[in-house]
């Protein structure tokens, strides 16, 4: 069965509270994730990516983090429940995470085949030896050369590209029925990003694991995504099949994101192309968070806030557009004038 | 690594030449005519001026500290104004027994001053933490030598379970190397409590937890490594006051080290053994940092490059 | 004109400088009435003070007044404290000590302050050979362990308070002027300084006016820190008997006679003790608390 559920995320919110105020970093976030697909999360940075995987796994430090509310159901079962017992079960096992940071997400002092092996020792029992050489299998198989000698070797030694490479290496090793990837392939360069993409794909068709890709990279979502949600200031404002979104996007922000796709690929860092910025996560405004810079902005849109409503079979937006309100709200200023 | 040693040893040449600079000033600074000082009481004119020319003392300055240090270099540090032997003699008795005290000491130091601080970044603000923090800073805040009396009157005195003083057994060692290490374990303790804090909201922490690894696992072998790393210098540095704090302790303790020599030869104006004595303190920390240095570059290695 | 939109400019820079100093003061004193250590230390400090100033009036018997018949009595009613081998009242004797240890304490840290907080300005301002000769002396005077440059120092000068006062002043003198040499050179290369320099002030004026203000905390953290061991020290090497001598109520050298009373009476060794301790906790407190305060990065 394809089509089963693996995780599902259900008005997931975590904000930062400090003396500054709260930042609504994750603020009501719902999706689905399918055994053996792929869903892309793209959006602006600082929109709430990164925050959003790290509620999954419960590894928000807290304070200032806090979790407010939501559930995260694998398998049904919702770990937000979950003793910490429980839940370290699952980290790494079932669930396991690249981070957007590869240069300091490896424990400098311990040997990087040791960091793998650790995490197959614990969760899969294996004997410190069978854990050394899966752990080596496992260097090999992200396309590190010599990797006994690699294996050997602590972080510093390694290139930024390896290290990232590790890392996926790391989160590959305990065959995860979920894999959380914040921007697996930025710090690689176009060769070795491709290399990693088959990587994954493969596994994923061998253990049909669901993927969560984050990145800032539309032609990677084109290329690896089944479904995409598009974030926007905490929220997901766009739920699509990645084969639509891109020739019918449906909320103003996908459509800017879009239409200047090949701008994308001079500036992959920043998705800096529409004009206007971000509202601040510590104070967004009471309609809908978009409409300072959307075009279609009326009335309705900086009164009351869009909920992500259901468009045809299988698409989902947050955008007042695709509402009836719209059509009044329209006739009303129509009249107006 | 090697060249690395070669370059610091070649650092601390100017540093060495520059403590005996200063020793060798400390005769000159003494009030009053070097030889009459050093014939000691009562000498004749004559035995005073004989001495002068002996030590090359009516010469120029410069002369006299070329000589000193080449003397120096000889294993020549003077003579007891007291008994007229050598200096070196002496301080080579002396000397191991400080060396022995500053190695249980330091030994208190680290392991007291780590497991200390461990129990305090465990639980941040727990009952545990705090209790263990005021206690480190009483640790700094207690003079030794009035920590060695009050261990010495309630162990030794009252309870009469070790012995009041002298260095003749390895319960001798207790009190002395308690009292010296104390104020060195409370620095380290502090130290460790807030390197781990600083380790534990790191990256590669957070890859720890996100592997499903049980907290002890990453306290003891994801956090504590590496914050062990900064603590290294701080051991280092308290090996300095440490040294120094033998002097203190020694008195305190009735243990005929180096420190307690260096007292007494100011006490009876010996100023050669003076001389000798802080010189021979000097070298040894010296080349305690060198080897600290040493080491916290092979472990700081890994994490300087990002 | 350019010259006037410089000047103008200039004029700005260092009129935003002092608002930030000061904004950033207020800021301090709030933090620095917040923190708990702080205060308590503070009021320690307070408290020490008060006993320098209020000794005559608070001592029940004259310190030096030998008095054979009482000798070696318990604390009791009569006499708090207990008395000394020599008859003398304790604590009478330790509350005009507080003269002593505080007055060595702070005469020693602002001497060393006074020419270390030189010797970091000059270093850290003209840098190049200036700055590595005067690094590398004060590498010279840290590489002597702990309290031994003292020690050298006072086996030249003689025993005495003012000796022990001026050899802990020297040994504080590379700890003032390190930090002072790391502030200075950030200092130095803001804007707003070569600003004043093109304006014409000379060095002097840079220095004193412009540089130095901005690096006080520092040097007022590492004041209250470094009191704490230079009580400490000075008080050991009375103790060892090169600092204050007998009569002196100096509590280093109270320690080091009640030490030889130690079977009989404890308490002459305890008090003198107790004093330098608390005295010493309240300015690492102070210290503490002053760092985290000047430091927003320590706090939680
Ligand atoms: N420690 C914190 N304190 C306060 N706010 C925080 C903290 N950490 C994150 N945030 C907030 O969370 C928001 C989302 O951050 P997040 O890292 O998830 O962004 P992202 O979408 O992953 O961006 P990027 O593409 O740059 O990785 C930020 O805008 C920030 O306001
Ligand atoms: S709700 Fe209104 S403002 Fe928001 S995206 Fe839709 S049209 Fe634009
Ligand atoms: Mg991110």
């Amino acid at each position: 069965m394809m089509n089963e559920i693996v995780l599902e995320v259900k008005n997931l919110k975590t904000h930062f509270i400090s003396n500054k105020g709260t930042a609504k970093a994750v603020d009501g976030i719902d999706f689905v994730l399918r055994k053996g697909e792929t869903l892309g999360i793209v959006g602006e940075s600082g929109c709430g990516k990164s925050m959003t995987s790290l509620s999954i796994l419960r590894l928000i430090p807290s304070p200032p983090g806090k979790f407010v509310d939501g559930e995260v159901l694998l398998n049904g079962k919702d770990l937000v429940k979950m003793s910490n017992e429980e839940l370290r079960k699952i980290r790494g096992n079932q669930i396991s995470m690249i981070f957007q940071e590869p240069m300091t997400s490896l424990n400098p002092v311990i040997p990087v085949g040791e960091q793998i092996a650790e995490a197959l020792r614990l969760h899969q029992g294996l004997s410190r030896k069978q854990a050394w050489d899966k752990s080596v299998e496992m260097i090999r198989l992200v396309g590190i050369p010599s990797p006994e000698k690699r294996a050997k070797q602590e972080p510093f030694q390694l290139s930024g590209g390896m290290r990232q490479r590790i890392m996926i290496a790391m989160a590959l090793a305990c065959t995860p029925e979920v894999l959380i990837a914040d921007e697996p392939t930025t710090a690689l360069d176009v060769t070795i990003q491709a290399q990693i993409l088959e990587i994954m794909k493969d596994l994923q068709r061998k253990i049909g694991m669901g993927i969560i890709f984050i990145t800032h990279d539309l032609g990677v979502v084109a290329e690896m995504c089944d479904q995409v949600g598009v974030m926007y200031a905490g929220q997901i404002v766009e739920h699509r099949d990645a084969k639509d979104i891109f020739n019918n996007p449906l909320h103003p922000y996908t459509q800017g994101l879009i239409g200047s796709l090949p701008k994308l690929y001079e500036d992959q860092e920043e998705l800096q192309i529409i004009e206007g910025t971000v509202p601040s996560p510590y104070d967004y405004p009471e309609g809908c968070r978009f409409a300072e810079r959307c075009p279609f902005s009326t009335d309705i849109c900086v009164q009351k806030e869009p909920s992500l409503i259901q468009y045809g079979d299988n698409a989902k937006v947050r955008c007042w557009k695709y509402t009836n309100e719209w059509q009044d709200s329209l006739a009303k200023e129509v009249l107006k004038s | 690594m090697f060249l690395f040693i070669i370059k610091r040893l070649l650092q601390i040449v100017p540093v060495i030449l520059g403590v005996t600079l200063v020793v060798f000033l400390i005769m000159q600074m003494v009030p009053g005519d070097s030889a009459v000082i050093l014939a000691g009481e009562g000498a004749s004119k004559e035995t005073v001026e004989q001495l002068r020319v002996d030590l090359g003392l009516n010469k120029p300055m410069h002369e006299q500290y070329i000589s000193y240090i080449s003397n120096v270099v000889q294993g020549d540090l003077g003579n007891s104004l007291k008994n007229n032997q050598p200096v070196l003699d002496e301080i080579l008795i002396r000397l191991p027994i400080t060396m022995e005290l500053a190695f249980f000491s330091i030994l208190i130091t680290v392991v007291l001053g780590l497991i200390a601080g461990i129990i305090s970044a465990v639980r941040p603000y727990s009952y545990s933490d705090i209790g263990v923090m005021v206690v480190a800073l009483l640790g700094i805040s207690l003079p030794s030598f009035w920590l060695g009396i009050l261990l010495m009157y309630v162990f030794s005195i009252k309870l009469q379970w070790l012995p009041v003083a002298g260095w003749d057994s390895t319960a001798h060692i207790i009190l002395p190397a308690i009292t010296l290490g104390a104020g060195g374990a409370a620095i380290v303790a502090r130290m460790t409590r807030s390197s781990m804090l600083e380790v534990v909201g790191q990256d590669y922490i957070r890859t720890a937890k996100a592997k499903g690894l049980a907290e002890h696992v990453i306290i003891y072998k994801h956090a504590l490594r590496n914050a062990l790393i900064p603590v290294i210098t701080v051991v280092g540095l308290q090996f300095g006051s440490l040294l120094g704090g033998t002097v203190l302790v020694e008195s305190v303790f009735a243990i005929n080290g180096l420190g307690r020599m260096i007292v007494d030869a100011i006490r009876t104006r010996d100023i050669p053994m003076v001389q000798g004595g802080v010189l021979v303190a000097s070298l040894v920390f010296v080349f305690v940092n060198l080897l600290v240095d040493t080491m916290y570059r092979v472990f700081n290695k890994r994490i300087d490059l990002n | 004109m350019t010259v006037n939109t410089s000047l103008v400019n200039t004029v700005d820079l260092v009129l935003a400088r002092k608002k930030i100093r000061r904004e950033k003061r207020r800021l301090f004193f709030s933090t620095l009435g917040q923190n708990k250590a702080a205060v308590v230390g503070g009021i320690i400090i307070l408290f020490y003070i008060s006993l320098t100033f209020l000794a005559p009036i608070l001592a029940p018997y004259d310190p030096y007044a030998i008095n054979l018949q009482d000798k070696l009595q318990f604390p009791s009613w009569t006499h708090w404290m207990g008395t000394d081998d020599k008859g003398r009242d304790i604590l009478s004797r330790i509350l005009y000590g507080s003269r002593l240890s505080l007055g060595v304490g702070f005469s020693s840290v602002f001497f060393g302050a006074f020419f270390g907080i030189i010797l970091g300005l000059v270093a850290g301002y003209y840098g190049k050979w200036v700055d590595t000769i005067i690094s590398r002396s004060l590498d010279v005077m840290l590489a002597f362990p702990g309290i031994l440059l003292a020690l050298a120092i006072i086996s030249a000068l003689g025993p005495s308070l003012i000796n022990v006062t001026i050899a802990v002043g020297v040994f504080s003198i590379p700890l003032f002027a390190r930090i002072v040499r790391g502030s200075t050179m950030e200092i130095k290369q803001l804007e707003y300084i070569d600003a004043i320099r093109t304006l014409g002030a000379n060095d002097f004026t840079i220095i004193f006016r412009h540089i130095f203000p901005n690096i006080l905390s520092p040097i007022i953290v590492q004041g209250s820190l470094r009191l704490a061991t230079a009580i400490l020290s000075a008080a050991g090497l009375s103790f060892l008997g090169l600092g204050a001598q007998p009569p002196s109520p100096e509590w280093g050298a109270m320690l080091s006679s009640g030490r030889d009373f130690l079977f009989s009476a404890p308490y002459m060794a305890i008090f003198p003790g107790l004093m330098i301790s608390v005295l010493v906790l309240g300015f690492n407190l102070f210290g503490d608390g002053l760092r985290d305060a000047l430091d927003p990065r320590m706090k939680k």
